[in-house]
């Protein structure tokens, strides 16, 4: 079968899977209602201060795991909610950044400093209009790209990369991302360190288990689920929980606790611009786009979106520095074009609130182009979408997914397509009733952190154990968990640990095949040109960007 | 040098000793084959190279840090604040997961006690695990005691309000968890 008949079968299977419900006699698929339930679920987290993408798609995949069970039947239904979430939650981290001063997602931050001054002129829904059209467009473009370029890496990597480059390739992806994750090449070089020891603790080939101390617990390795959630969950919540114990008492802690703590002349939650409450009313004052906003705005989206895309395609760059690289562009364009009259960036200038979401929204679909095409997870949320394959089956994500069998079907490439589907779909959702929805989320920034945090503990908890029915895992999260929290108290990146985790296993068997295929030739990753290309780059990505630190000191 | 400057000095060299000590005496100890195993002429890898990877990364960083970026004044630190919270949720964790684990044991020995089987049978905890009300009660007392436990760390004080939040939560992943779904096990019962 050729590729257009691997498209129409993702397409079908997505529009013409299973169904979830049947009214009047009309079957509705169970694909399209998971993308449209993630993403409506995605937009409330992604607007709620303290919670994020990732901990919804945490606590979802076990129950949707359960619901949906084992069978690459539940492929799509399952990754499609994760898409929603993930999408949903990037336009929904506007919001609270917006009404409030406060960013639902870090990416959301740079969202603040025009946003909420035009919340404060009274302009709150204008303000989301913007941030909804820029964020829907970069995430669409992004999207196109994804699936234009990821199949055309895939073939490229699978027709030029043999064992002994492939190793290095995930060698290089280790060190790209230890080094450039936090800025600091030492701190994510030991992040990456930790992952992979941990992924080796208990494991090998041999009868005996690794590193394991001659302990049962530890003889079978630490589950995927505890070491993931853990350090990526748990130690957030521990270092927001810090944070608010950190908080002063008064009204300010008071601001704080209710996920409003950045809010300057706010306290009440009054938009001081129309004396209103912006999360039940954010439309007073306001107004939708003004004639001649979209042709304001759309260069600085443009430019965005390419930026982000550009961010989102490399490992391990996250859309915090998409949203400040777009923002510090836009802000020089506009420096240069500003109407007589119109805002500065950083004072209501819609401009500015479209130049950030376009670029931090770009950044999610781009970052799966790493994952599908190579296997490898570039943020949190692709690293759910890798555990969610690993725990359900039928689908590796990597460069042989792209493989055209010269006869029949390769299902990998269906699910890839159907992929792509429902990541359309979500984005038509978006179009449509993303805004509407998106607007009316101001309430979820109302939710006091020191309550919700605990109970997105417990939720993580209880999601672990269903996973591993075991207490002991439950205290290997929780150990994880201080880990995430200490990494962070010393500024050391949680993701390159979490990256490196899920690669180690893979690292290590590609390079036993690598070496084994090259008759044991203990320097197989410098004898073949391409794969000592990718260890040089290795080492000099380190060596670069350890000099680049090193020269402002 | 300013004690301030010597967080990420101090943080370098500990992880590359770390990584020293993994590296001569946990792996070598600790792995059945080393670098590079030969049987029956057949050459591979051991499982040792792997960690010694690991240890390699560690190693490197930690000099990297020691080395390169010794001097910044900006890097963060680990504070006995820091440490005095994170010590106080182990602690509240560690609670609720012992009465989690043993509230129902507990509670259908009570039973057994105060009102004994017809058939005078004492009832374990093992064969109701998958009964209600036996299977939520270490779950909703636990996770009541965590959320509000950890509510107290934050809040410093304890309000009904807040109790019953954790409690109608807990309630709340009873209803998410177990209610629809016949092959799932809330904790502890996986475990007793």
């Amino acid at each position: 079968m050729g590729v257009a008949e691997h498209i129409w079968l993702g397409v079908l299977a997505v529009f013409d899977g299973p169904t979830l419900i049947t009214i009047a006699g009309i079957g509705l698929p169970v694909t399209p209602i998971m993308v449209l339930a993630g993403f409506l679920l995605g937009i409330m987290v992604g607007a709620t201060p303290g919670l994020a993408g990732p901990i919804a798609m945490a606590i979802a995949l076990p129950i949707l795991i359960s619901i949906f069970g084992f069978s690459p039947d539940a492929l799509l239904p399952v990754m499609g909610f994760l898409i929603g979430v993930m999408k949903g939650a990037t336009v929904g981290g506007a919001v609270p950044a917006i009404l409030f001063n406060t960013p639902g997602t870090p990416d959301a931050f740079m969202t603040t400093l025009d946003g909420y001054p035009m919340t404060q002129r009274g302009q709150a829904r204008r303000a989301l209009r913007i941030a909804h059209f820029s964020s829907v467009t970069g995430d669409t473009f992004s999207d196109i790209v994804l699936i234009l370029c990821a199949p055309f890496l895939a073939i490229l990597v699978e027709a030029y990369l043999d064992l002994p480059e492939k190793t290095a390739l995930l060698i290089l992806s280790l060190s790209f991302i230890a080094a450039v994750v936090g800025g600091s090449a030492g701190k994510g070089l030991i992040s990456a360190g930790l992952g992979l020891l941990a992924a080796y603790i208990g494991t090998g080939e041999d009868f005996y288990p690794r590193l394991s101390l001659d302990l049962p617990a530890l003889s079978d390795g630490f589950p995927i689920a505890t070491s993931v959630l853990g350090v990526l969950i748990i130690g957030a919540i521990f270092k927001e929980m810090e944070g608010l114990v950190r908080s002063p008492p008064g009204p300010a802690r008071a601001a704080r606790n209710a996920g409003t703590g950045m809010r300057t002349g706010a306290e009440t939650g009054t938009d001081p611009g129309t004396g209103t409450d912006p999360a039940t009313d954010p439309g007073t004052g306001g107004q939708g786009l003004k004639p001649g906003d979209l042709r304001r705005i759309l260069p600085y989206i443009g430019r965005s979106a390419v930026i982000g895309t550009a961010i989102g395609a490399l490992p391990g760059i996250g859309s915090t520095l998409a949203a400040t690289l777009g923002y510090a562009m836009g802000r020089r364009r506009h420096a240069r074009r500003k109407p007589q009259g119109a805002p500065e960036f950083g004072k209501g200038a819609p401009e500015g609130v479209a130049a950030t979401e376009a670029a931090n929204s770009a950044v999610s679909g781009a970052n799966l182009i790493p994952v599908l095409s190579l296997g490898i997870p570039g943020n949190a949320a692709a690293v759910f979408l890798i555990l969610a394959a690993d725990s359900i089956g039928g689908f590796n994500p990597g460069p042989q997914v792209f493989r055209l069998p010269s006869e029949g079907i390769n299902s990998e490439l269906v699910i890839a397509f159907g992929l792509f589907t429902a990541m359309l779909l979500a984005n038509a959702l978006n179009w449509t009733i993303g805004g509407v929805f998106m607007r009316g989320m101001g309430v979820m920034a109302r939710l006091p952190k020191s309550r919700l945090l605990p109970v997105v503990l417990l939720l993580t908890l209880t999601a672990i154990y269903v996973q591993e029915t075991s207490l002991t895992a439950l205290w290997f999260a929780i150990g994880f968990g201080v880990l995430g929290y200490l990494m962070r108290c010393l500024g050391i990146s949680p993701l390159p640990f979490v990256i490196a985790f899920i690669l180690g296993g893979n690292l290590e068997a590609t390079a036993r095949q690598a070496f084994a295929a090259t008759g044991g030739d203990p320097f197989f990753l410098f004898t073949h040109p391409i794969a000592a290309v990718f260890m040089a780059l290795a080492l000099a990505v380190i060596v670069l960007t350890a000099r680049g630190r090193k020269a402002p000191q | 040098m300013p004690h301030r400057d010597r967080g990420n000095l101090i943080l370098g060299l500990a992880i590359a000793a770390a990584a020293l000590l993994i590296l001569l005496v946990w792996i070598p100890l600790d792995a059945e084959t080393g670098l590079i195993e030969r049987v029956r002429r057949r050459v591979s890898i051991g499982d040792a190279l792997a960690p010694s990877l690991a240890a390699g990364f560690l190693l490197i960083g930690g000099l990297l840090l020691a080395l390169t970026e010794r001097a910044d004044p900006a890097a963060p630190r680990l504070t006995a604040r820091a440490l005095r919270h994170v010590a106080l949720s182990i602690a509240i964790l560690a609670l609720a997961t012992i009465l989690m684990r043993y509230a129902g044991p507990l509670a259908v020995e009570i039973a057994n006690a105060v009102a004994p089987t017809a058939e005078g049978e004492p009832r374990s905890y093992r064969l109701l695990r998958d009964t209600a009300p036996w299977k939520y009660i270490g779950f909703v007392l636990g996770g009541t005691f965590l959320i509000g436990g950890l509510t107290w760390q934050v809040e410093r004080r304890l309000r009904w309000q807040a109790l019953a939040v954790a409690l109608l939560a807990a309630l709340a992943m009873v209803a998410i968890y177990d209610l629809p779904f016949g092959d799932l096990l809330l904790p502890p019962n996986g475990d007793v």
